[in-house]
């Protein structure tokens, strides 16, 4: 696998606090991988360490075979999409782009060609004219996009550029970005805090937390088999049940004497937590087999699939089930039978 | 980059020292009963005193003059406020068109640079309403508009950063009047701004020359122009003391702005 | 006044302001104006008048003057706006900075040409000081009086005019606009030619216009200084039109005081425009 950019243990403070802390992760040509994690985690520290706008302490970044430390941050070839004012606010659509190839004194005719070529693949040929001001949140971050390839960089960045969107926006420009980066094959960072989107369009998922890797895999292998307690209260979302561990392998819910079967990781005994799946949480009858009973406190409709929020007693905490809407067939206030697919769950004692 | 910040912090200091100097030097001659051209290195901290203001105070050519620009400033800034606060709240509320019209407006007295304005109101009222100008109190209009530029845009910023028509619309339908209702409701939302309009009219007045210099009225900088030659230190004194206050005042509007940003 | 509720208020409720404002502001310029075009005898038209033989001189002076003091106060006050930009992670500097600014721009009048005379005139302290360094001003022939030295004085307040000008407009300058021209091969000079000097290039034209209408329509500090006798337009207007004492010229004074406005509103509405433009882009 041709590896197109790499961190190698980059380590980077700011006065007292850590940013980055031995941070190793690698891209591939072709590839688009998320960093995703709560803020403060140290993903767009990355980006800016890749850009050249911050120094690593300790640590190399390299593109291809070669360093890039020792290049300034204009001799890098990285394309660059922020979040925010990423347009040249005096130039039009057309200088903006053009800008790259300005820099390196192409010809006009050259420019000219590119430029058309660069709207035709954004999707926004006719819109030349305009001033940033003029267009639309998601159109600026697909201009941005297109003057970031312009100059055809070995590595695109993109610094949560879809975060100041609109909900309905940030969808259509978040498939564009994956399709361009696709037909392109140009090696990809993604920095987000949004799990959706990194689950959405990522060949592979980096989920960071404190400066440190947490996990990297796919976006199904860190969903379906997080790591860590973090990672899976992080991506996607998690019942996060109170029991009580009575032997490998076996806890009891809080309240609860009937013990069931979990995953052998995990402390073996005391108090712990549960980390389960609401898709792995099946609602049954109160005459079926149930590992709990309970009574259901909400119904959530999300148009494909539906969750139902059901009052454990005597546990007395609240499990989510999701599924198929088609399935649910409960309402609210009825008593109802909970039953666990442990196979994937993770017991913890990290609150 | 070491070098490039020893750069910018010798144009800060080189700065400072030029707006030091003057107020230096305008200090030292008031307070100081030594002549420029007896100070040397040994007598610098000798006879300092600040009796030169009290000579001034004792004069009551300074007295009335005193009183008549302090008289002044308030009537500009009562003025201002009553003739501002209505209708630009009413222009927010009802009339983007207007609220345009009076931003135009607002900037019309940088076009017409004091010196012309004062002629022109002198031959104009002359023969029509000379009591404006025989009255000192005449020049209240005058100095109202002087000031506009920069109290318009001082309520202007007030007004945008409430939530005029909920205050507007909730007082109105508790039954208060539309008087009643900018007095009691949003004036008080709005004061940092109105205080703030107030000491820049005050600040405005204090040091307005040109005007009452062309009518011929006993104000307080024209005193000062006047008494440079009787008493100098005193005036020099007055004329520091004059400049302390409209920066404190212009000093606490920095730090009402301020607040009201967090 | 309960109609007011969901229509359009009625014109006649914003009448008190326009009214106070065609009183006071808009009748004195209309005369001006009428009274700068009354020949009453002459031979000229005083407008015409007031712009030839010797009272033009007068006006290239003044404009001089006004131009100096402005390209000075822009070229200094933006130094101390970068200064205060490139020191903000230092506490207290910008504060201190653009506070005394907003004070110093205000100051005028009186008690600066008070603190100049104080400091730079012939028994100035500076003067006095600057001797002990072996620089004699009154030697050289300074005299704070003078073009250069009145040009020093008006800077008092050009520079931090200037600087509250810039300091906004510095900030609005966008880090990501920095960094995107970095990413996309620009060297630091190409940065600045090609993105930050345009970005702010309506500040600085702007600053300039609003420098030289501030320093044109100066008059209190002129006067203090030359006790009333300078040269600068503004003061010559008075001694036409002085008081009671007829000089035979006031509609000269008139004329100069309408060539006044029309140039200063010259300024202004260019100074406006610029201003509404570079808004347009920053939204």
């Amino acid at each position: 696998m041709n590896r197109s950019l790499a961190f190698l243990s980059v380590t980077k403070s700011f006065g007292k606090t850590l940013a980055l802390d031995h941070f190793s992760v690698e891209v591939a040509e072709g590839e688009l991988v998320s960093l995703l994690g709560p803020s403060g985690c140290g993903k767009s520290t990355a980006l800016r360490v890749a850009a050249g706008f911050e120094n690593p302490d300790s640590g190399d970044v390299m593109v291809g075979e070669s360093s890039v430390l020792g290049s300034p941050a204009n001799e890098r070839g990285m394309g660059l999409v922020f979040q925010n004012y990423s347009l040249f606010p005096h130039l039009n659509v057309r200088e903006n782009l053009e800008f790259g190839l300005r820099v390196r004194r192409s010809s006009a005719a050259v420019r000219r060609a590119r430029v058309t070529e660069l709207l035709e693949l954004v999707r926004l040929s006719g819109l030349d004219d305009r001033l940033p001001h003029q267009l639309s949140g998601g159109q600026q971050q697909r201009v941005a996009l297109a003057r970031a390839l312009a100059v055809e960089p070995r590595v695109l960045l993109l610094d949560e550029p879809l975060s100041a969107l609109d909900a309905t926006v940030r969808v259509e420009v978040r498939d564009e970005i994956r399709r361009i980066q696709r037909g392109s094959g140009i090696a990809t960072l993604f920095v987000t805090h949004d799990q959706d989107e990194a689950l959405a369009i990522s060949d592979r998922v980096c989920v960071m937390r404190s400066g440190r890797v947490e996990q990297v895999g796919t976006p199904r292998a860190v969903y379906r088999y997080p790591a860590t307690p973090f990672v899976a209260r992080f991506v996607g979302r998690v019942n996060d049940l109170a029991v009580i561990v009575r032997g490998v392998g076996i806890v009891a819910l809080r309240g609860s004497t009937s013990g069931f079967s979990v995953p052998q990781s995990g402390p073996s005994s005391g108090d712990a937590r549960l980390l389960l799946r609401p898709e792995d949480v099946r609602v049954v009858g109160l005459s079926d087999d149930a590992l709990a009973r309970g009574r259901v406190e909400a119904v959530h409709f999300g148009g494909a699939t539906t969750s139902v929020d059901v009052l454990l007693t005597p546990s007395n905490q609240t499990v989510r089930s999701t599924d198929a809407t088609r399935n649910v067939r409960c309402e609210v206030g009825e008593e109802v039978g909970v039953v666990f697919d442990t196979e994937r769950a993770l017991l913890t004692r990290e609150p | 980059m070491m070098s490039g910040r020893k750069l910018w912090w010798s144009v800060l200091v080189v700065v400072t020292v030029f707006y030091a100097i003057p107020m230096v030097a305008m200090t030292r001659f008031a307070f100081q009963r030594v002549p420029v051209i007896k100070l040397s290195w040994s007598n610098v901290f000798d006879k300092w005193t600040v009796a030169p203001i009290g000579e001034t105070f004792a004069d009551p050519n300074f007295r009335s003059s005193a009183l008549l620009s302090i008289g002044l400033s308030v009537a500009t800034a009562v003025l201002t406020v009553l003739l501002l606060v209505p209708t630009m709240a009413l222009a927010h509320l009802r009339s983007p068109r207007v609220r345009r019209w009076i931003e135009v407006s607002a900037v019309l007295p940088f076009v017409v640079p004091a010196i012309a304005l004062v002629v022109g109101f002198a031959g104009a009222f002359r023969g029509t309403a000379p009591l404006f100008i025989r009255n000192p109190y005449g020049m209240v209009p005058l100095l109202v508009i002087t000031a506009l530029p920069f109290t318009h845009r001082t309520i202007e910023n007030g007004l945008s950063s409430i939530d005029l028509r909920t205050l507007v619309d909730a007082s109105r339908s508790l039954g208060a009047g539309w008087n009643r209702t900018i007095w009691t409701v949003v004036a008080p939302n709005i004061r940092g701004s109105i205080a703030t309009a107030t000491f820049l009219a005050i600040t405005v007045v204090l040091g307005e020359f040109t005007i009452a210099s062309l009518l011929l009225k006993n104000t307080l900088p024209l005193y000062l122009a006047y008494a440079q030659g009787q008493n100098p230190q005193g005036a020099f004194a007055v004329g520091l003391v004059l400049t302390a206050i409209s920066a404190s005042l212009i000093g606490i509007t920095n730090g009402i702005g301020r607040r009201s940003r967090r | 006044m309960a109609g007011l509720s969901k229509r359009q208020a009625r014109p006649l409720v914003f009448l008190p302001y326009f009214a106070f404002l065609a009183v006071f502001l808009v009748w004195p310029a209309l005369y001006v104006f009428r009274s700068a075009f009354e020949r009453s005898g002459a031979p000229r038209s005083p407008m015409i008048e007031a712009v030839t033989g010797q009272y033009r001189g007068r006006f290239v002076y003044s404009l001089q003057l006004s131009f100096a003091s402005a390209a000075i106060g822009v070229l200094v006050g933006s130094l101390v706006a970068i200064a205060v930009v490139q020191l903000d992670s230092i506490r207290g500097v910008r504060s201190a900075l653009v506070g005394y600014s907003s004070v110093a721009a205000n100051m005028g009048g009186i008690p600066l040409a008070f603190a100049f005379l104080a400091a730079f005139g012939m028994q100035g302290l500076a003067t006095r000081l600057l001797r002990e360094i072996n620089v004699d001003l009154v030697g050289w022939g300074f005299k704070i009086t003078d073009f250069w030295g009145i040009v020093l004085v008006y800077l008092y307040f050009q520079i931090p005019l200037m600087t509250l000008i810039l300091v906004p407009a510095l900030d609005g300058l966008r880090r990501t606009w920095h960094e995107a021209a970095q990413s996309l091969g620009a060297s630091a000079p190409q940065y600045w030619r090609l993105v930050a000097f345009p970005i702010l290039l309506p500040a600085l034209l702007g600053g300039f216009l609003l420098l030289v209408s501030n320093s044109f329509a100066a008059y209190a500090t002129a006067f203090a200084l030359s006790s009333g006798s300078s040269r600068l337009v503004p003061v010559q207007i008075r001694f036409f039109l002085q008081g009671e004492t007829i000089t035979g010229k006031t509609n000269l004074g008139y004329a100069m005081a309408a060539w006044m406005v029309l140039i200063t509103a010259l300024l202004v509405v260019g100074f406006q425009a610029l201003v509404r433009r570079s808004e347009r882009w920053r939204r």
